[in-house]
């Protein structure tokens, strides 16, 4: 390569046709850097809406927090709900192993049981909103509530849509053993994801 | 006509834009017909329809324009377009108008639009000094005024210090580390037609510009931290990058961390305003006062994002015009990097008098103190850095030298509102106004004024007219001083900012402030004339004017499309002046004994994609 690479430079050609190929000074692949460097902001954005949280339910009302006009949240169903979905971070690294082993049925059936389970908890979710009886213009906690499961929802979505990509793709031949940053790059934003559902969860329906 | 609207363009994002206008009409109607209400009488009313239509206006204008092309193709795994960098470069000033691939005609777009703000903030500016030459009402009412002194602050940061800075860097970046672009992680998504066109008079429009401006920064920002981590030259290690790339990579690592603070405080006001949600509404539990604290959250640090490059230009400038290396290299990006930390723990000196709990009045004012000492560090390294010197005083150089000193008053006027009692006193004084423009105008903009005089003849391939330069250097010091240094003794009198009309006391000095600041608009006009006259006829620029060391420095004026025909090899620092015999870049092994002979750092060979 180095040879090749004095060569090259030896020959003077007029009509260079891009640009020289960047040193690559990182073990790190950029894309993979980009998105862990986004999600340091992913997670500025909840520390925003958690601070929102903090100062309506610790300091503007000394500790008011639900059930607040006889209404409760429904910790039974959202645990499980957490549950369908940390088990969607299992099947995801399932996939993942699958797939850098060269098992394509399995890395294939790995994504779409992660994109059926991401799909449910966001379905149990709207349904949780239906049926749970106050609105976020009622008072300061309910917007507070909806703001957070709102934000995570919202991710959510985000990250069903890549899977859902990522899964057609999977059905269509891309990636391979070797070829894998496709999956891996939208993988690390539905474990970030993953992760911040267990601190909403925790912080807004139990403590 | 239909290639051209599937094709990423002008076309396609007109086509897009009038969709997203549909859509914004429709899903506004048929929502509204949903839950039972009227359509709108009068689309003048029909408030939802033109926030919905501001979300989503511009998203479609970027799709159509081709921003997320790029990302599309790479996540559906269809072959990424091969970049036949065709959009690549500029070969007329047409090109500049265009979507480009080009870091460099990026940067010199991001420039130009920004220096239009300056003009645009400028004039209000003078607008306003016109209303306050004489106590009573001349030009403008109250509320008019209001809307003046907030758009002309919003105009210069958002619009004009941040993404200037986002600019020059984006030009000089990936030149200095020996890139041939920006990050490969997402080529050209920086090529965002700067951001809102619209004329920001609702605070909708600023609470969902700032969305978009956040959004951009942020995109930006990661672009910046990508390319320094994973682009440098070989040979670069993170202590042989010039400190312009060290105060960039801070910088980026602020916007990454502190700007979505501001992304959700503006969420909260337009969720509150637009749903009806109760974030701030006290009566059903909000709370006003945590706008406060997740603002200057973001705020602070803000400031610091509004320095830190200008920090990295000074370095470069300074080094460069005393011939002597940069006085205390490490100590310079330490203290780059304890500004960051130490940026996000002094929030709440803002609030002193807002009302919040007193307790954590003491430990903002001890940290806001603290902060003060890596800044120091800093100057006292330019300082020395000068010592002895051999100084060639040219137009950037005077403006580094104006910076240190425009930029100390104004720190020492900081560390004074640092301490509680003071800062109570002079609270929503002239005292304030002083104190944000010597550092903001005196610091942040000097530095811009340098940044621009010295890369001019890298970016155009033409010298500026040194006269001319000193003209505006000069008149530009004095009217700013006689324009903001009076702030600070009517301000400690009390006489209060943000309002139109004032107690009579202050109108001999309120004239003198007007009429100086006059002056200093029109000395800004010199600038403008010189920069256009300049680039247009100036004299060819060489090379390498300034005999700088670092790698930009090292490549044509203007540089190449692709900035190297080969990515340097760098054997040394980047500042050693006056050391004989110093290099820090060498183009590739030109005659291999000499690669030998230079121990190339402790870097691993370069990895081939």
């Amino acid at each position: 390569m180095e040879a090749a690479a004095i060569s090259a430079s030896h020959v003077h050609d007029d009509h260079h046709h891009g640009p020289p190929p960047a040193n690559r000074s990182s073990r790190v692949e950029p894309a993979l850097l980009g998105m862990l460097l986004f999600i340091i902001s992913e997670i500025m954005v909840f520390g925003a809406f958690f601070t929102a949280y903090f100062f309506i339910r610790v300091v503007a009302d000394e500790g008011t927090w639900f059930p607040v006009d006889g209404k409760d949240l429904p910790k039974l169903i959202a645990g499980v709900n957490t549950a369908i979905l940390i088990s969607s971070s299992f099947t995801l690294h399932w996939a993942e192993n699958a797939l850098k082993l060269g098992n394509r049925r399995a890395f294939r059936a790995g994504m779409v049981a992660t994109f059926l389970l991401g799909a449910t908890f966001l379905f149990v979710q709207i349904n949780e909103y239906v049926h749970i009886g106050f609105s976020p213009q009622d008072h300061a906690y309910g917007t507070v509530f909806y703001g957070l499961t709102g934000l995570h929802g919202a991710h959510v979505t985000i990250g069903l849509v890549l899977l859902g990509m990522v899964t057609i793709r999977a059905f269509r031949g891309h990636f391979s053993a070797e070829e894998h940053r496709g999956v891996e790059v939208p993988g690390i934003y539905w474990h970030f994801v993953d992760v911040m559902w267990i601190v909403v969860y925790t912080t807004v329906y139990i403590l | 006509m239909s290639v051209k609207l599937r094709n990423p363009g002008w076309y396609r994002a007109g086509l897009y834009v009038v969709l997203a206008a549909v859509l914004a009409f429709g899903l506004s109607w048929a929502v509204r017909a949903a839950y039972g209400h009227d359509t709108y009488a009068h689309f003048l009313d029909a408030e939802s329809i033109v926030i919905i239509g501001m979300i989503a206006l511009p998203l479609a204008f970027l799709v159509g324009i081709g921003c997320f092309d790029y990302w599309f193709y790479w996540a559906s795994g269809r072959p990424t377009r091969p970049e036949d960098h065709s959009g690549h470069g500029a070969h007329s000033w047409r090109d500049y108008f265009r979507p480009n691939t080009d870091h460099k005609v990026i940067g010199i777009q991001y420039t130009v639009t920004s220096f239009f703000f300056l003009f645009v903030g400028g004039l209000m500016a003078m607008l306003m000094r016109a209303e306050l030459a004489q106590p009573g009402r001349q030009f403008v009412d109250a509320s008019t005024f209001n809307g003046l002194f907030s758009v002309h602050a919003s105009v210069l940061i958002f619009l004009f210090i941040i993404p200037v800075f986002a600019g020059l860097a984006n030009f000089v970046l990936p030149l200095m580390i020996g890139a041939p672009d920006m990050g490969s992680f997402a080529s050209g998504w920086t090529a965002y037609a700067p951001l809102s066109t619209t004329a920001p008079d609702g605070q909708v429009f600023f609470t969902i510009g700032v969305q978009f401006a956040g959004a951009s920064s942020i995109a930006t920002a990661l672009n910046f931290l990508v390319t320094i981590i994973t682009m440098r030259a070989p040979g670069m290690s993170f202590f042989r990058m010039p400190l312009l790339a060290w105060a960039n990579f801070s910088t980026s690592l602020l916007v990454v961390i502190a700007t979505p603070f501001i992304a959700a405080s503006q969420f909260f006001v337009l969720l509150d305003w637009a749903l009806g949600f109760n974030f701030f509404n006290a009566a059903k539990g909000g709370d006003v006062l945590m706008y406060q604290h997740v603002f200057w959250f973001y705020s602070h640090p803000a400031v610091y994002i509004m320095m830190l490059p200008g920090f990295g230009i000074i370095s470069e400038v300074l080094a460069v015009k005393a011939r002597k290396p940069i006085f205390g290299y490490r100590m310079m990006a330490f203290s780059l990097l304890a500004i960051v930390v130490l940026g996000f723990t002094v929030w709440a000196h803002h609030m002193f008098v807002s009302g919040m709990q007193a307790w954590i009045r003491i430990p903002m004012m001890v940290t806001t103190a603290i902060i003060a000492v890596p800044t120091g560090i800093k100057i006292f390294s330019w300082l020395a850095t000068l010592w002895r010197g051999v100084l060639h005083l040219d137009t950037p150089m005077l403006f580094a030298l104006g910076f240190l000193t425009m930029f100390t008053l104004g720190g020492i006027s900081g560390v004074m509102l640092a301490m509680v009692p003071l800062d109570i006193h002079v609270s929503d004084t002239y005292f304030i106004v002083a104190h944000i423009h010597y550092v903001l105008f005196g610091g942040s903009l000097f530095t811009i004024f340098a940044g621009v005089y010295y890369w001019f003849p890298k970016m155009t391939g033409r010298m500026y007219d040194e006269r001319l330069g000193r003209i505006h250097f000069w008149s530009t010091l004095i009217f700013f001083n006689a324009t903001f240094a009076p702030m600070h003794l009517i301000g400690v009198q009390g006489m209060p900012r943000r309002v139109a009309d004032y107690a009579d006391q202050f109108a001999g000095w309120n004239l003198a402030i007007s009429l100086a600041s006059f002056a200093l608009g029109l000395s800004t006009l010199v600038f403008a004339y010189n920069m256009i006259a300049s680039w247009r006829g100036g004299a060819r620029a060489s090379a390498n004017p300034w005999r700088a060391l670092t790698l930009e420095w090292q490549v044509s004026s203007p540089p190449p499309v692709f900035n190297f025909d080969q990515v340097p090899t760098v054997v040394g620092g980047p500042y050693e002046y006056g050391v004989p015999g110093a290099v820090h870049g060498i183009f590739g092994p030109a005659k291999p004994a000499e690669v030998k002979a230079t121990p190339a750092g402790t870097h691993a060979e370069p990895v081939r994609e």
